[in-house]
């Protein structure tokens, strides 16, 4: 058989189970046109409205992170994790609010790192841990 | 006179036991990546959704409809990697993929976003961009080396000159 033909039977027969799994999924909500959306995500003015009891937490990559930051927020990412939460704990106290941010509306390594932390810090500590809506994009735009 | 000399253009049996056995092993260790790959994903499609909105490329519309369909590609390219069926299209296809997927995330992080691959569920969250784009670009290189190994001429007898 030709690697045409080949090709072209691995893309049809994979169609099979997928239409399987979509027609599984039919009624859920994962059809709307937009991404559903996280409870606790928070919007930068409500963020800024807590004024010092917020605890900004930068998750982009190092290079971002020294090119601009919301002042006084703390960078924590996968890349460096134990070394950064190390920092990021001796700013932090259960009270604050946590909002971790990355760089736009759509990036999701904020979503990954709120996650973690959750995990880390536990359950009552994870109900004051947010992520910021719009990102960096969105705080620049206003700020700036 | 009358020595047999085999011309080094095509394969000694030697030589091709050992490039099947090579081929077969790399096969193997290709398509178990894939399979994994697409496993983790069929699990979490709404996860592998938000991971391709990411990229800024494609609307949800289209991204929650990939996320279907590419993990089962996935999938399905694995197992025909290791059980060597429809071996060729299934090393096209995955060669297509990867070339694609590393086009966009380098395109992406040029736009300055700081993608998440979702290559391997959670587990990828653990790894940086760069070995991200390292070990996909190791994965490439075995698919691309097992391609040209197959459009090699097999094992042919013995020529002799003279």
């Amino acid at each position: 058989m030709s690697v045409i033909r080949q090709l072209l039977l691995l893309v049809g027969l994979a169609f099979l189970p997928a239409i399987g799994q979509a027609l599984y999924y039919r009624n859920s909500t994962v059809w709307q046109e937009q991404p559903p959306t996280d409870s606790a995500l928070v919007s930068l003015a409500e963020a800024e409205s807590w004024g010092d009891k917020v605890l900004w937490i930068d998750a982009r990559p190092d290079d971002q992170f020294v090119r601009g930051h919301i002042p006084g927020a703390i960078q924590l990412n996968e890349d460096q994790w134990d070394t950064l939460l190390r920092e990021m704990l001796t700013a932090w106290s259960p009270e604050r609010k946590v909002v971790v941010y990355c760089s736009r509306k759509t990036c999701n390594l904020s979503h990954e790192v709120a996650e973690r932390l959750r995990k880390e810090l536990g359950e009552e500590a994870a109900k004051n841990i947010f992520v910021l809506r719009g990102g960096w994009e969105e705080w620049e735009q206003r700020h700036h | 006179m009358g020595t047999a000399t085999p011309l080094t253009s095509v394969r000694r049996p030697a030589d091709f036991i050992r490039w099947t056995l090579v081929r077969r092993g790399l096969g193997i260790v290709a398509g178990a990546v894939f399979i994994y790959a697409g496993g983790i994903k069929l699990l979490d499609p709404l996860r592998f959704a938000s991971d391709i909105i990411n990229y800024d490329l494609v609307p949800w519309s289209v991204a929650i409809r990939l996320a279907f369909y590419l993990p089962w590609l996935e999938l399905l390219c694995g197992l025909a990697l290791v059980f060597q069926r429809l071996f060729a299209g299934a090393l096209a296809l995955t060669i297509g993929l990867m070339a694609i997927f590393l086009v966009a995330s380098v395109i992406t992080k040029a736009r300055g976003i700081d993608v998440a691959c979702g290559c391997f569920g959670s587990i990828s969250g653990n790894l940086s961009f760069t070995w991200h784009l390292v070990l996909d670009f190791v994965l490439l290189a075995i698919l691309v080396g097992l391609w040209f190994q197959l459009r090699r001429p097999p094992c042919a007898p013995a020529i002799t000159a003279g």
